[in-house]
């Protein structure tokens, strides 16, 4: 196989190089990079350093990453990064009154510079990770509202893995971002993060869920070119809780509300002007595969709650009531 | 009614934009440069007017893509300055090759043949291909088409993960072949290493189905070769690479070299002659007396034409690009209406169920608004067609129901129609709603 290509490689070329004292086998070199995906030089130079040796290699790359990744990363440091994905993370959507579990979800924001990158397994799998560890490392908040992770905080936090949660940190996301750098050869920046985290509500009768949905995605349900999360206020029949068939209808119902948010230009949950379409309440709901679909989201809320006896019994309030929602595209300037 | 009409007129104003698009490169195909011609060129050069473009050598769309770092830009200006050495081309600088940026800045998303270059035998226009979704809008669209591409991949680093996204997006546009240019060979310290470049990346060709021990891999210094020096890596590489561009690169094939066919446009009943279709000719040659078939709306006829006119007058052939007027034996007015084509018989088969990749318009664009979700069912408009269509995800989709479409998206369908017509795999189509054109697709797969 080799010696047929061999005459590729013109011989006016061949003398411009020298030949290296300890030549690492073609073999080895290919292995390693088929393993660690590191551009061609570095396999060999890991190759030569450790003796044509693939585990010393393997750890020496690993050593060396930190150094070459740093050198990387401040060499591409300056360009712009526009493409990238919106990736969410949701631990726990559901809690209520009595219950012994808290609500847990994040959403981040990763860049690069071209959707080359932006669409590669590898980077998904680092947008997927990042946006598990700030879902994780969240402290529960009393507010029932989302909040912003400091990019710089998150950065510092040990990477947990979203695929093996309790194999232990290699390293923090600022070091996981640098190695796929590395890889790729393109800027990456972490643009943005929020979290939501609630603990049980205090008041009898109500329970907290989560909607959340990403439009675009290429890899993952969780990540793509758009995404939301919201969070919702219900009535909850507790003691006995939620049948699983009404917690179906409720999930479905929840996937709706979160591309109705993506879907439209929302800008904020209720507004006086009842034409004020960036309004959800406002909206007429058309992501809904149900009967009321088409209705305002308003008219909606209220008349399936009634449906499905989740109004409150004073009758004036709908049985469910979207407390706050951040909706993020990919690219979009910052207020 | 109103608004049918303007649909119709709007169709027809698509139809004749597309095709003029199709065909502004063959259709002034001169036979031969007559000194008339020379001398209207020196004429106009004299006046100061632009220069007369000479159309004497193929023409092709060639694009480069790679990783941001690998050198695309530096070998779209080697080229040009290597060939500008023996005419064939206008040296086009790094500043005046890279304005993606303030393009893309400005909201120009590709940057579309604005470097063109002569091999011996072929002219090349040059498209930059800087993202995978600009990239697939503008081929669906029919703004810019790659009918071949060049992978930049650089000798240090070797193919990158990204690769396989290249090759991706290749593969989806429909180009069938490559070539590839390993840069910054002298970088490398050790031959044995671009060996090694050569072989992942004839894998990774296989890998996704192209000629991976076929495709031509040249090996070079784009810098080098801009720079003019170590011609045995530089120029003579350059001119290697466009050699084997021109060898192993297949033209597309030119609509005159096509089969006939002919959409109907109006149809007209003229005493003691008969039926007459008329329409521009869409691709192909048609002489006086050739049997043809009018195919769509559920029938396929065979008949003979009879007569050819075009401004009144009688022609014994008409190409791609004509107007014409289609004299047609033993049809009657009733048999054959507005949305048929005239075809070659057995070229084209009308269908009504097919598989399309559609790019959704943003509001920006005259798009809608909203999104929508599937069994959406807006008018179809292909050639001088307009039929009802319902969108649908093909088989296999998770979530079909609840999937939502948003504008902007680019996506795969499946599209039923509520009439067949004539359609084949790379047919372009128009989805208008209510007075908005709310999307366009290429069909990539018929079914029914």
């Amino acid at each position: 196989m080799f010696r047929n290509r061999r005459p590729r490689t013109t011989p006016a070329l061949k003398c411009l190089y020298s030949t290296a004292t300890e030549k690492p086998s073609l073999k080895l070199v290919a292995e390693l990079r088929k393993r660690t995906e590191v551009s061609i030089v570095k396999a060999r130079e890991a190759l030569s350093a450790s003796g044509n040796d693939i585990d010393a290699a393997l750890e020496w790359l690993q050593k060396d990453l930190v150094a070459s990744g740093a050198k990387k990363a401040a060499k591409v440091g300056g360009r712009a990064t526009n493409e990238g994905l919106v990736g969410v993370s949701v631990l726990s959507n559901f809690t209520a009154f009595g219950m012994q579990r808290g609500l847990r979800a994040a959403m981040i924001e990763l860049n690069c510079e071209t959707d080359f990158v932006g669409r590669n397994e590898l980077f998904g799998q680092l947008v997927a990770d990042i946006a598990h560890t700030a879902a994780v490392i969240s402290e529960p908040s009393g507010s029932f509202c989302l909040f912003s992770i400091q990019p710089e905080f998150l950065q510092d936090a040990p990477l947990i893995s979203q695929s093996n949660p309790s194999a232990p940190p290699t390293g923090t996301v600022a070091s996981a971002i640098r190695d796929t750098i590395a890889k790729v050869g393109e800027n990456i920046t972490l643009r943005r993060a929020m979290a939501v985290t609630a603990q049980p509500p205090t008041l009898n009768g109500t329970a907290l869920r989560l909607a959340s949905y990403v439009h675009g995605t290429i890899h993952r349900p969780t990540e793509g070119r758009i995404g939301a999360l919201a969070l919702l206020a219900l009535r909850y029949p507790s003691p006995k809780g939620f049948s699983p068939k009404l917690t179906k209808k409720l999930e479905t119902l929840e996937r709706a509300l979160g591309r109705q948010i993506v879907g439209f230009d929302t800008k904020s949950i209720d507004a006086a002007d009842p034409h004020d379409q960036t309004a959800l309440y406002n909206q007429p709901f058309i992501t809904f595969a149900d009967e009321l679909n088409g209705q305002s989201v308003r008219n909606v809320l209220a008349q399936w709650s009634a449906r499905e006896g989740l109004s409150f019994p004073d009758g004036f309030e709908a049985g469910i009531k979207p407390l706050d929602f951040a909706k993020w595209s990919v690219g979009e300037p910052l207020e | 009614m109103l608004h049918l009409a303007t649909c119709k007129v709007a169709s027809q104003a698509f139809a004749a934009a597309r095709s003029s698009m199709r065909n502004v490169c063959q259709r002034s195909r001169v036979p031969s440069v007559s000194t008339t011609g020379r001398s209207q060129q020196h004429l106009l050069r004299d006046r100061g007017y632009a220069e007369v473009f000479q159309r004497n050598k193929p023409h092709m769309n060639i694009g480069t893509i790679g990783h941001v770092d690998h050198g695309k830009t530096t070998l779209t200006a080697a080229i040009t300055r290597v060939l500008s050495e023996g005419g064939a081309a206008k040296f086009t600088d790094y500043s005046q090759i890279d304005k993606a940026p303030e393009e893309k800045a400005r909201g120009i998303t590709i940057n579309s043949a604005h470097v063109e270059y002569e091999s011996a035998n072929r002219h090349y226009g040059h498209i930059d291909c800087p993202g995978h979704a600009d990239y697939i809008k503008n081929m669906i669209t029919g703004a810019a088409q790659m009918d071949g591409a060049i992978i930049v991949v650089s000798a240090t680093d070797g193919q990158m993960p990204q690769t396989r996204e290249h090759l991706l997006l290749a593969r989806q546009v429909g180009i069938k072949r490559l070539v590839v240019f390993i840069n910054k060979v002298d970088m490398i310290s050790d031959p044995e290493m671009l060996e090694l470049v050569d072989m992942e990346i004839r894998d990774l060709l296989s890998t996704y189905n192209f000629e991976g021990e076929e495709t031509p891999i040249i090996m070079g210094s784009a810098l080098a070769a801009l720079e003019g020096r170590n011609d045995d890596i530089g120029a003579s590489k350059i001119k290697e690479l466009v050699e084997a561009c021109d060898s192993w690169l297949e033209l597309p094939a030119r609509d005159l070299d096509k089969p006939f066919l002919m959409p109907v446009e109006d149809v007209f009943s003229i005493s003691g002659r008969g039926t007459v279709a008329t329409g521009r000719v869409e691709r192909g040659i048609a002489t006086k007396g050739t049997d043809v078939e009018v195919v769509g709306f559920g029938s396929t006829i065979k008949t003979t034409l009879t007569g050819i006119e075009m401004f009144h007058k009688e022609l014994e052939r008409a190409e791609a690009g004509d107007n014409m007027g289609a004299l047609l034996r033993g049809i009657k007015r009733e048999q054959i209406r507005r949305g048929q084509v005239l075809a070659a018989p057995g070229s084209v088969k009308s269908a009504k169920k097919f598989l399309a990749q559609i790019y959704v318009l943003t509001k920006e664009e005259g798009g809608r608004y909203t999104p929508f979700m599937q069994n959406y069912r807006p008018q179809c408009f292909v050639r001088t067609a307009d039929i009802t269509v319902a969108l649908t995800w093909p088989e296999g989709v998770e979530d079909a129901a609840e999937k939502m479409i948003m504008p902007g998206d680019n996506v795969e369908m499946v599209c039923d129609l509520v009439f067949d017509v004539a359609l084949e795999v790379g047919t372009r189509f128009t989805l208008r709603e209510a007075n908005k054109t709310i999307g366009t697709g290429i069909v990539t797969k018929i079914f029914s």
